[in-house]
């Protein structure tokens, strides 16, 4: 096997502009913004297409070792829906050598746990351990990724968590919400329309299911290995080649791209009693491979994506009707949609609404001053420069480039494009993706109260 | 084979009209070192009594700036429960030069992020900034340490905020409040530990802004303060700010501390909670930890990881994969609410599991309880020991790395606070280290009691099916 290493360095000066507001006594300006240099990194291709990815960063003597598998939700069949899930429980429960037991000790034996995390379209297995530990923890993750047991023994108990999730999930008013909304965007037919199974559909997974749904999904070039934190590089990159060099190539991704349904449209979900209702408003809009993207990012942030945003300032800050509302751009591959989301008190849950689609009519007709916008972008610049400071969030952001095939330049460009951004820009984008005659309105709460504060909205439908 | 370019590339771009700068980097060396932990510690008093600590580190550039007060919602006025945590809010609302929003404002125009929390016995204020603006940060922190400047309607929209806050957190929600907040409530004694923090309602609205300011001279003053700064910045030069902003703020006398010692538990206590909005029962356990920084303290943090923390723990091993009864059981010191280090005065060690309704309160106990037998008769084997403590450093390296380096903050703040020596936080390792498995048993033995149990179950109420209108 040839392993071709290449090291791929990149710096990016940053600054800021210390931007002062309006007082008696002026703040002072600070000093001078230093650079910053995204931390280096070593990427090491294998001939079955798995990418290792090599960062050493930071002082303290840990390193995290995760895998991300571009597999998850979107690749399961409708009658299938979370056997991604059980796969991942699955896993924990032993390879072709180690009982689950075993994987569990060993993996505490190294100061840390091995995680499963299942989502739309990536499953990430990570493990973070103490730095002496680093090639071991790597050995260990190869062998849960690629040899595992999938023993009949366990998948009884293990269907009666999911049956248990399942219930608990349902009782929440944020789920329940999150599940009308991708309904109603998504329907049936895409994966993304489908957050929750039925218990039949649980009770009717077995080993030969989740494997069959292992084999179709699971493989080297579907996968890249993240070794980030203080670690010895050659030994690091030996675990690696031995661990993950000869695991079969398998089939490369192809998720089915959806079409979401555009409607200004108000979906009521009854929930007796409930003092607040939870509202989530939103609409499809461009996703990361699109050049709008960054700057409907740059609108979001201004418009409800930071807690200085304006309908934070109105409808907590102001109004004081909600505790942490927050708009975002919620991403998937060749997905995306914008969505508001706040709990109201269920007294003010019209108004609420009024209120969020005054500050979108704002935006839309007038651009933002400049220096809103600038404190905006300058926030930004420092969101960015903290998701590259984390073992985790340099993990996310290499991971958030493959996902959605962009290259390099996406974070090198990232903060001169959030700040080329102009206030025109912004009311454009605004009018161009967030049309408040296409929101999809959803509400979870209490309809004897609710019904009457939300019908001038639209017709309200269950 | 993928070929791949290989990249070199420098990349330069100014912000908003500064100058262009231009640094090369180079890929670091092959190999890194591995070593033991050991945190930089400046620490220093102001004449007014602020502590200052400060730890460099030059990671990324990036501060953090953290100002604690040595108050805690165990400690807030009767018949206004939740006040600590209300009043946290008000430190938002107004200072001298800073009017509503306008801190927020500040800090993130300057790209920083930031929040504020109430804890069991600090109130917390942080900001995490690019380097170079933190002279703005320790001026805004200075401006609201030395005075609040708050309006009747800013009150009223806060308490419109938090009473939505305790809707989303607890009432809204099945489970709300389990175990972390009631908890507290049926473990303990004396009303300091055992009222609601967050509070009820109606306290929160019968606040007033004379309340407000009442609570503002009586705890927020630099002499029940410390400052900690970790990141990216030069020491001495910090500490001139420190000094220039803060120096003159003038030190108060404080009230006496309240007694909270919590009576010695003789009887195992269980309480049930009906909730409406659950699906699944659930249930918790929960015992009285042994005096913060003694060799029992740091023992109960070894026994935590053996019985309870990750997949390998025996609780976890018996009533996950021997019983079934449930996916995980999940817990810790201080759990929810911050961890092992950051309190000060009685604490809870508890866990919590979610069961099926076809397995009784009683069997999930019984399971509990031979787990929690076993420890207080044999000695942990060598193997467990050892692993046990890999886990508990790792824990401890996860803490200090915690948010960019937040985690750190946090504990030299606690250290500053409670023990007036925020060194303690490179004894951490030592002192674990030092615990032996007689000890552990020795430990279990006086902490572990079945006396000193108490257990909380949530049960599914009758009204448990929301309807959701499909």
């Amino acid at each position: 096997m040839k392993i071709k290493v290449f090291f791929l360095i990149l710096c990016l000066a940053l600054g800021f502009a210390s931007i002062a507001v309006a007082q008696t006594e002026e703040p002072p300006k600070g000093g001078t913004p230093k650079d910053f240099v995204l931390p280096p990194r070593a990427t090491i291709s294998f001939d079955n297409g798995l990418d290792v990815i090599l960062v050493p960063y930071g002082n303290i003597p840990k390193t995290m070792v995760k895998v991300v598998v571009r597999a998850g939700n979107v690749d399961e069949a409708p009658d299938e829906i979370w056997i991604a899930d059980l796969l991942g429980n699955l896993l924990k429960e032993g390879t072709l050598t180690l009982t689950g037991e075993e994987l569990a000790f060993k993996a505490a034996g190294m100061g840390g746990a091995i995680n499963v995390s299942v989502g739309a379209n990536q499953t990430t297995v990570s493990l973070e351990v103490l730095s002496e530990f680093t090639p071991q923890a790597i050995a260990l993750l190869g062998d849960f990724l690629i040899n595992p047991l999938f023993p009949e023994s366990e998948i009884e108990r293990l269907k009666s968590d999911l049956l248990r999730e399942l219930s608990i999930q349902q009782s929440q008013p944020g789920a329940i919400a999150l599940e009308k909304f991708r309904k109603v965007l998504y329907g049936d037919d895409h994966s993304y329309g489908r957050i929750f199974p039925t218990e039949e559909m649980i009770q009717s997974f077995s080993i030969e299911k989740v494997r069959n749904f292992y084999e179709a999904n699971f493989g080297a070039i579907r996968s890249d290995l993240y070794i980030i934190g203080k670690f010895d590089s050659r030994g690091a990159k030996r675990a690696a080649a031995a661990a993950f060099g000869n695991w079969k190539t398998g089939v490369e991704s192809e998720p089915t791209v959806p079409a979401p349904t555009t409607q200004r449209a108000v979906y009521l979900v009854d929930r007796p009693g409930a003092p607040q209702s939870n509202l989530m408003i939103g609409l499809p809009v461009v996703d990361p491979s699109e050049p709008d993207y960054i700057p409907l990012v740059v609108t979001n942030t201004l418009l409800g994506g930071y807690f200085s945003s304006r309908i934070t300032a109105n409808i907590r800050e102001d109004k004081g009707y909600t505790y942490s509302p927050y708009s975002t751009l919620s991403v998937r591959y060749r997905d995306a949609y914008w969505v508001e989301t706040a709990n109201v008190t269920t007294e003010v849950t019209g108004p609420a609404i009024q209120e969020i689609l005054k500050e979108i009519e704002r935006l839309r007709e007038e651009p933002p001053p400049d220096e809103e916008l600038e404190g905006v972008q300058n926030y930004m610049s420092g969101s960015f420069v903290r998701q590259n400071s984390s073992k985790s969030g340099i993990a996310a952001q290499l991971a958030f480039l493959k996902l959605h095939g962009l290259d390099e330049s996406y974070l090198l460009d990232y903060v001169k494009n959030v700040l080329a951004v102009s206030p025109e820009a912004i009311s454009e984008m605004a009018t161009k993706y967030i049309r408040p005659n296409d929101l999809t309105i959803v509400v979870v709460g209490d309809k004897e109260k609710v019904l009457k504060q939300i019908r001038d909205f639209g017709e309200v439908k269950e | 084979m993928k070929f791949r370019n290989i990249f070199n590339l420098l990349l330069l771009v100014g912000v908003a009209g500064l100058l262009i700068s231009v640094q090369a980097c180079q890929p670091e060396a092959e190999s890194a070192e591995v070593g033991r932990l050991q945190v930089p510690v400046e620490y220093h008093k102001l004449d007014n009594g602020l502590r200052v600590v400060l730890s460099p580190d030059d990671t990324a550039p990036i501060v953090i700036v953290g100002v604690y007060y040595n108050i805690g919602f165990r400690i807030e006025p009767r018949d206004r429960t939740g006040f600590a945590h209300l009043f946290e809010h008000m430190m938002f609302q107004g200072s001298k030069n800073l009017g509503k929003m306008e801190f927020v404002q500040l800090v993130q125009r300057n790209g920083g992020a930031l929040n504020g929390s109430t804890r069991f016995d600090y109130t917390n204020y942080y900001e995490i900034l690019p380097s170079h603006a933190l002279e703005t940060a320790l001026w805004a922190e200075a401006d609201r340490m030395a005075g609040l400047d708050i309006t009747q309607e800013n009150l009223t929209n806060q308490q419109g905020v938090v009473g939505n806050e305790v809707k989303a957190s607890v009432l809204n929600q099945p489970y709300g409040g389990f175990p972390w907040l009631d908890m507290p409530q049926v473990a303990n004694e004396n009303w300091y530990n055992a009222h609601n923090f967050y509070g009820d309602l109606e306290d929160l609205q019968a606040a007033t802004l004379e309340d407000v300011q009442e609570f503002f001279h009586r705890y927020y003053s630099p002499n029940n303060a410390v400052v900690v700064l970790s990141g990216d910045f030069d020491p001495k030069e910090a500490l001139v700010m420190i000094e220039k902003y803060f120096g003159d703020i003038p030190k108060t006398e404080l009230p006496d501390p309240p007694d909270l010692s919590e009576p010695e538990q003789t009887e195992a206590k269980r309480e049930n909670k009906v909730d409406p909005l659950a699906n699944r029962p659930a249930l918790a356990f929960a015992y009285h930890m042994p005096e913060r920084q003694t060799p029992e303290y740091f023992a109960m943090g070894i026994l935590d990881q053996i019985l309870l923390q990750g997949d390998d723990s025996r609780l976890n091993q018996v009533l996950v994969k021997d019983r079934g009864y449930t996916g995980s059981v999940d817990g810790g010191i201080n759990y929810l609410l911050g961890n092992q280090f950051n309190y000060s005065g009685p604490m809870l060690w508890m866990g919590s599991l979610f069961h099926d309704s076809t397995v009784s309160p009683d069997q999930v106990v019984s399971a509990i309880n031979e787990v929690m037998e076993e420890v207080t008769i044999n000695e942990v084997t060598q193997s467990e020991f050892e692993r046990a403590l890999v886990k508990v450093r790792s824990q401890f390296y996860d803490i200090v790395g915690q948010m960019y380096g937040f985690g750190k903050v946090d504990l030299l703040a606690s250290f500053a606070l409670f023990d007036d020596d925020p060194n303690l936080i490179n004894e951490v390792e030592k002192r674990f280290e030092e615990v032996t498995p007689e000890l552990l048993l020795a430990t279990a033995q006086q902490y572990l009691r079945p006396e000193r149990q108490t257990i909380l179950t949530v049960e599914v109420g009758a009204e448990s099916q929301v309807k959701e209108g499909k």
